[in-house]
């Protein structure tokens, strides 16, 4: 099968791979002059669409609608997203970019435990793909699944973005969270376990499967990552009074749309109102002095 | 390539010939089928049909042709138990297309106009009195110009709101009034209770549609028969929320087992390659004034035994006098019901172009979604499944943008609010059970709530979330809310009681400002 992928970056390249592993045979489209090293590519991304029916977006969610501009795919065509995330600029879902962007209906999502470095060093591990189109499932899959990298399926859609857009955002929290002088694994915890909390909160709001948080794209993912991420480090960073990076703007993005469904989350305000100023000490001492209550929402 | 019929109905096919093709079309199905799924299905239909039957009498051949079928799968082989499955469908068959007779159905489409206007004409007033016409009284608007382009070139389904059973009749004077040709759809058996509407119904272009029948291989030949009649280029219209909204708000949920044929008739169509392939929806909503049924409808909603009672057959559009009186005291009002038909949809749920050389463009494009690079149709329920869903995301849009906010759902609304505001609570049974005291507001709150909730519709009108044509200030749309209230129902949703005003009967209220309830982005 021929699977074209939009990104030339290290996880686009790492796509390439699996697509390889699985007996297929990509097609990257990168930008720039330097092709990625020995894997089939192009820079002109409209080359890409006529020639593949399964397109896989391999860009940071700020380029997946300039990727998807650039790429024209068509009414035939199945994207899947393979980027965490929501739009900045917009405050959109990716495969909601791509709709808006495209004349493209059959979308999915990847997600899912799979470190870049480890798949470029050939390690093992696994994604999810969600649509609500079976057909897309059942490409992806065919285009990425061996034995070196396993691939679930699931038609929870809002699911699999929510996660994917709160990895980062519970990755900050609980790096600043556990940076803070006296942090010990009591509150590493505590953090972790609202933080799933406030994620299944918000996929029941938006009509998901709090399950799928629990499983390669929220958890999953939240563990292979841990203390690697940038994101983790960004949290780190906040603790020390650095804000101007990690996921600020995902942050705001994610605690906007809990806001729009009326739905609390006092984790994710939280880590909103440091970067917009507040010291994280105070931030901690007044999420751990809010009232007793329930335990599940 | 089968050719629309002259006078618009392709159903004038003789009888035989469409009972035949619906039975090949059920036969092609079951072979289709594994012998666990062919079981599966013969189980569901029995199942269905002798739990129907505890309810309703049942003729001789029915009960024959369910033994039959018990037979086949207790002792039969997959050829018995194919034979008894054909015998439902065919039997089946014969029921949905029974109604219809092509030469009443002719006579009728032709009188509909001078039938309506008679129904909506004022005793009082006398034949002659050519002040009120029907067009005065039901306002037809919206896309008029380009539906009656794209019924031309293409096969056209009509997809309205559902408030009350007086909707298939007016939504046949508007097709006229809108010069738009007969379209046929699946009436419930319920609607023929009436004598008098009745009549009507199963005349114009109506097919049977049981809803107390659950079993799927049913549910596959009534799909079955809309396929056939998109595809021999019937006009057609579906209610796609089922049944009429019982709340009084605008539909949320649609059912997608009748839209879903739209998909399934264009990708035939595609299959067969027809120039005429296209296939496309009209949304159209129905905003009244008041509503007939309002009463049964909001008691049903609310009583505890509402989910399980689909149809309500002792309502009243059974009655003949309640409608007479419904007609003489609503309908005789100026705009007391607005139809207005929305911008056409794709069968995926996409906007379709008004530029005939767009249109062809887009249905170019359109083609890609169901078929491979060689263009061969690619089958795909459950694909086309997920299309459905965004046809139907599309249709509840454009039914909360183009329906009308009116005097009375504006009132109730109001009205509604204050007492929330007043009883610190939003839970509506509360509400219900106020004493006659609770459900007192001082004029002078509810002028200032009414106030808001006009500028909330004005700022949603003025932004293309909704349609409204209020009176200029509070004062007059209460005028004229109360005067629509004291016209027809039995008791008023809200009345004048002194210097204040009164939620007479908290139901009838809820009703109305649950029409209303999406423009305060409530449920």
């Amino acid at each position: 099968m021929k699977v074209g992928i939009l990104g030339g970056g290290r996880w686009g390249q790492a796509l390439a791979r699996l697509v390889i592993a699985a007996g297929g045979d990509p097609l990257i489209a990168y930008e720039g002059k330097r092709p990625p090293h020995v894997l089939p590519s192009t820079n002109d991304p409209a080359l890409v669409p006529p020639t593949c029916d399964l397109l896989l977006v391999a860009t940071s969610a700020a380029e997946v609608r300039r990727a998807i501009c650039d790429a024209r795919p068509g009414p035939g065509n199945r994207v899947v997203v393979a980027g965490r995330g929501i739009e900045p600029a917009s405050g959109r879902w990716l495969t909601e970019v791509v709709t808006e962007a495209s004349p493209v209906l059959r979308v999915g999502a990847l997600a899912g435990a799979a470190p870049v470095e480890e798949i470029l060093n050939g390690g093992l591990c696994a994604g999810v793909v969600a649509s609500p189109f079976e057909e897309v499932r059942v490409l992806t899959t065919a285009a990425l699944h061996s034995s070196r990298y396993r691939v679930y399926e699931s038609a929870d859609l809002a699911g699999v973005q929510l996660a994917g857009a709160l990895v980062p955002v519970l990755q900050a929290t609980l790096g600043m969270a556990l940076s803070l002088q006296g942090a010990g694994v009591g509150l590493h915890a505590l953090v972790l376990t609202r933080g799933l909390e406030e994620a299944t909160r918000l996929a029941r709001a938006f009509g998901a499967d709090p399950l799928t948080l629990l499983g390669l794209a929220g958890v999953g993912d939240l563990v292979a990552t841990a203390t690697t991420s940038a994101a983790w480090a960004a949290g780190r960073d906040l603790a020390a009074g650095k804000r101007d990076q990690g996921p600020a703007s995902l942050a705001r993005a994610v605690h906007g749309l809990a806001l729009s469904k009326g739905v609390e989350l006092p984790l994710i305000a939280g880590l909103v109102a440091v970067y917009d100023g507040q010291s994280p000490l105070d931030v901690l001492a007044s999420l751990m002095s809010r009232k007793a209550q329930p335990e599940h929402r | 390539m089968t050719d629309r019929h002259p006078d618009g109905t392709g159903l004038v096919e003789p009888r035989p010939l469409v009972i035949r093709d619906l039975l090949a079309r059920g036969r092609d199905r079951l072979d289709r089928l594994s012998d666990g799924q062919l079981l599966d299905l013969l189980e569901d239909a029995v199942y269905h049909e002798r739990k129907r039957l505890e309810r309703v009498p049942a003729p001789e051949a029915e009960l024959a042709r369910l033994d039959a079928a018990s037979r086949a799968i207790v002792r039969g082989e997959r050829a018995d138990r194919q034979t008894a499955a054909a015998e439902l469908v065919r039997a089946w068959a014969e029921e949905i297309h029974g109604r219809f007779d092509p030469r009443v159905y002719r006579f009728a489409t032709s009188i509909l106009p001078r039938g309506l206007n008679a129904l909506l004409s004022s005793p009082s007033r006398g034949l002659l009195d050519r002040t009120h016409t029907p067009e005065s009284r039901i306002q037809v608007e919206g896309e008029l110009a380009w539906v009656r382009e794209l019924a031309a070139e293409a096969t056209v389904i009509l997809a309205p709101t559902h408030v009350s059973n007086m909707d298939s009749p007016i939504i046949g004077y508007a097709l006229f009034a809108a010069g738009l040709p007969p379209f046929v759809y699946g009436a419930g058996l319920n609607l023929f209770s009436n004598p008098m509407i009745g009549w009507w119904m199963h005349r114009l272009g109506a097919y049977t549609v049981d809803r107390t029948k659950r079993a799927a291989l049913y549910k596959s030949v009534l799909k079955d028969y809309s396929v056939r009649a998109l595809v021999t280029r019937h006009h057609s219209l579906f209610f796609p929320g089922g049944t009429r909204a019982r709340s009084g708000a605008l539909e949320r949920h649609l059912k997608k087992g009748l839209l879903g044929t739209g998909i399934a008739a264009w990708q035939e169509m595609l299959a067969a390659n027809r120039p005429d392939s296209e296939v496309y929806v009209v949304p159209c909503s129905l905003s009244y004034q008041l509503v007939l049924e309002a009463n049964s409808l909001i008691e049903d909603f609310l009583a505890e035994s509402g989910k399980q009672r689909f149809i309500i057959t002792d309502d009243e559009f059974a009655q003949p006098r309640r409608i007479a009186e419904f007609a003489r005291r609503v309908l005789d009002l100026d705009a007391a019901v607005v139809v207005r038909f929305g911008a056409p949809l794709d069968v995926l749920g996409n906007p379709v172009a008004r530029d005939l050389v767009d249109r062809e463009a887009q249905a170019v494009d359109r083609r890609r979604y169901v078929t491979d690079r060689d263009g061969k149709v690619e089958r795909d329920e459950q694909r086309d499944f997920v299309y459905t869903e965004r046809l139907s995301h599309a249709l509840t849009e454009a039914y909360r943008r183009d329906s009308y906010a009116m005097t009375t759902h504006v009132a109730a609304l109001a009205a509604w609010r204050c007492l929330v505001r007043a009883h610190g609570s939003s839970d509506p049974f509360r509400l219900l059970r106020l004493p006659a005291e609770g459900r007192r507001i001082p004029r002078e709150a509810f002028l200032a709530e009414l106030t808001r909730c006009m500028e909330r519709v004005e700022v949603g009108r003025v932004a293309g979330q909704w349609q409204a044509d209020l009176p200029g200030s509070a004062e007059a749309t209460l005028a004229v809310a109360l005067d629509r209230f004291g016209r027809y129902h039995r008791t008023r949703a809200l009345a004048v009681h002194g210097s204040d005003l009164v939620v007479e009967d908290a139901k009838l209220c809820f009703y109305y400002r649950n029409r209303a309830s999406h423009l305060e982005g409530d449920s």
